[in-house]
């Protein structure tokens, strides 16, 4: 079944990764882009990132998400080229317009910077079954009626999808017509809006008794029917992540 | 002691002046079968909520009276506790899958997880009720991608599963094609001859004349009558409840079929066969 999330069922080591390993990363790139903000070693953070996303299966279905970025990066490059306060030694000009030199390495970093974020976080959402994801912060103490909400809202579209065909399948054989040009259709769609909303509440207030049925609101200690999954390198693999952070951060306070 | 007590439950949802159950008295026994009948908004589903527990401690509101599941005061314990002794299946199959779960299997595990159980009694239960609904063989499925009466029975399983004592069924059907509503007969069929102590809401009046022991009339959140389906389903008033008797009881009232020195109507193909031969 579709959800909203943008996971790639592949097997590739990355998709192995404990998430919360993941998340780490996530945090910890974004923070050396900070710690360290010099266009080289963010462009090494970067480098790194893209590999795992190539690792990861996933190169590909992060290229949308990166080509869109580019379009907001490309915009920040001239403005910052062309404006930035600093901006003193010329490069070069377009009639009146003058581009700095200045302007251009904060755009750098920033540029850098925006891709690091877009493809860690990347490797965090294609890499990761959001089910995964859920599971292991409730077995770390999230509260499960916490990770239940975001899986729902999660099931939010496929469950409207859902209901929608219903009730346009209802409508259709009261004779309405729902499909054709775009003008019966947007005419069609409107009628269509309040059920399926209705619907949707009625259905989450439905859920929520269901779930009460179902002992959610207990405050046993829960157990699970799978087997804790085992992550082999996880320790090792955070232990790195964090040293290499605070390693960023001596050499930020030492050079 | 019966294994349900209700001593003159009353009770108003919040924001509403009138009662939707008005001085409800009534008790069910270890392995009967009670169907619920009345119009819409009698107040059926209202008095399945009471029963699991949901009313008084998911919807508030103002509560009377006293109403006991197994030896348990349902308004002292919380719902993660009545949920072991009562379970509750509704019309939407599909509001009732969790959404967090990826296959049939782990379904019906949510609820035992919830409780705590370890793994082994929990492969057990689910193994073991999958196959009762008959269901084992979609065990691997997306919850979400079988049919109507597939759902349902799934939902069934992941209910039974917690091995209450009592299962509420509130109109399980009437989301269902035939197709669907049979299969989910099917199954309640087999669980009263299991002997489960079972409530049955339903507008198919077939249904209920063939699997509740007795039967208790609904209307406007009153207890009009609790007696057999003979008994009710004979009532010459019974149109103001907004009930219609099975064909067979319409058909015998009509042929002034009726079981001997009595005004009762058989409800039954089979028993109004029997009368036809006695004849
Ligand atoms: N959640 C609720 N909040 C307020 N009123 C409700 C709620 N659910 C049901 N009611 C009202 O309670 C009455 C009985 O409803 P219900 O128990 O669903 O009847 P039935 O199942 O017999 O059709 C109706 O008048 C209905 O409008
Ligand atoms: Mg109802």
């Amino acid at each position: 079944m579709n959800t909203m999330t943008l996971y790639v069922e592949k097997d590739s080591p990355v998709h192995r990764l404990d998430p919360l390993v993941k998340l780490l990363y996530v945090f910890a790139s974004i923070a050396l882009t900070y710690i360290l903000p010099e266009p080289l070693f963010i462009a090494g953070v970067l480098f790194v990132t893209l590999l795992l996303l190539v690792i990861g299966k996933v190169f590909r279905n992060s290229l949308p998400i990166l080509t869109l970025s580019m379009f907001l990066i490309f915009s920040l490059v001239i403005v910052q080229g062309f404006f930035h306060p600093d901006n003193v030694t010329e490069l070069f000009s377009i009639g009146p317009l003058v581009f700095y030199e200045e302007g251009l390495y904060v755009a750098l970093v920033l540029v850098l910077r925006v891709l690091v974020m877009i493809g860690s976080f990347s490797v965090l959402i294609l890499t990761t079954s959001p089910d995964e994801m859920v599971e292991r912060l409730i077995k770390k103490g999230m509260s499960p009626r916490i990770g239940h909400v975001i899986l729902s809202v999660l099931q939010l579209i496929p469950q409207m999808r859902a209901t929608t065909s219903k009730i346009t399948d209802a409508q259709r054989s009261r004779g309405m017509e729902t499909e054709g040009s775009m003008l019966t259709r947007i005419k069609a769609f409107f009628p269509l809006m309040g059920p399926v909303v209705l619907n949707s509440l009625n259905e989450t207030k439905e859920r929520s008794i269901a779930l009460e049925m179902r002992g959610f609101g207990s405050s046993t200690k829960k157990t699970f029917l799978n087997e804790e999954k085992q992550y082999p390198y996880n320790k090792l693999l955070a232990g790195i992540i964090i040293a290499i952070v605070i390693l960023g951060i001596v050499w930020r306070v030492m050079v | 002691m019966s294994i349900i007590e209700v001593e003159n439950l009353k009770y108003r949802y919040p924001d509403l002046t009138d009662l939707v159950l008005d001085d409800l008295s009534f008790s069910v026994e270890k392995g009967e079968c009670l169907g619920i009948v009345g119009e819409n908004t009698a107040g059926k589903s209202t008095l399945c909520y009471a029963l699991a527990g949901l009313i008084p401690h998911f919807y508030k509101g103002a509560y009377g009276g006293k109403v006991t599941v197994n030896g348990l005061v349902v308004r002292e314990h919380e719902i993660a506790e009545i949920v072991e002794n009562i379970g509750l299946v509704f019309e939407n199959p599909f509001s009732q899958m969790t959404g967090a779960k990826k296959t049939v299997y782990e379904e019906v595990a949510f609820g035992l997880e919830n409780l705590g159980l370890d793994r082994k009694e929990m492969h057990r239960r689910i193994e073991q009720y999958l196959k009762l609904l008959d269901v084992f063989g979609l065990k691997d499925k997306n919850p979400f991608d079988l049919s109507g009466g597939q759902m349902q029975r799934v939902a069934i399983a992941s209910v039974l599963a917690m091995e209450p004592d009592v299962l509420i069924l509130d109109e399980p059907t009437s989301q269902l094609d035939p197709q669907g509503s049979r299969e989910v007969f099917e199954v309640i069929e087999q669980l009263t001859e299991k002997g489960m102590t079972i409530i049955l809401v339903e507008h198919k009046m077939e249904q209920i004349a063939q699997y509740a022991d007795r039967v208790l009339l609904l209307h406007q959140g009153r207890q009009v009558a609790l007696d057999t389906p003979e008994k009710i389903f004979s009532r010459p008033d019974l149109k103001g409840f907004g009930v219609t008797p099975p064909v067979v009881t319409n058909i015998s009232k009509a042929l002034n079929v009726r079981y001997p020195d009595s005004e009762l109507f058989p409800v039954t193909i089979e028993a109004f066969k029997r009368l036809e031969e006695a004849k």
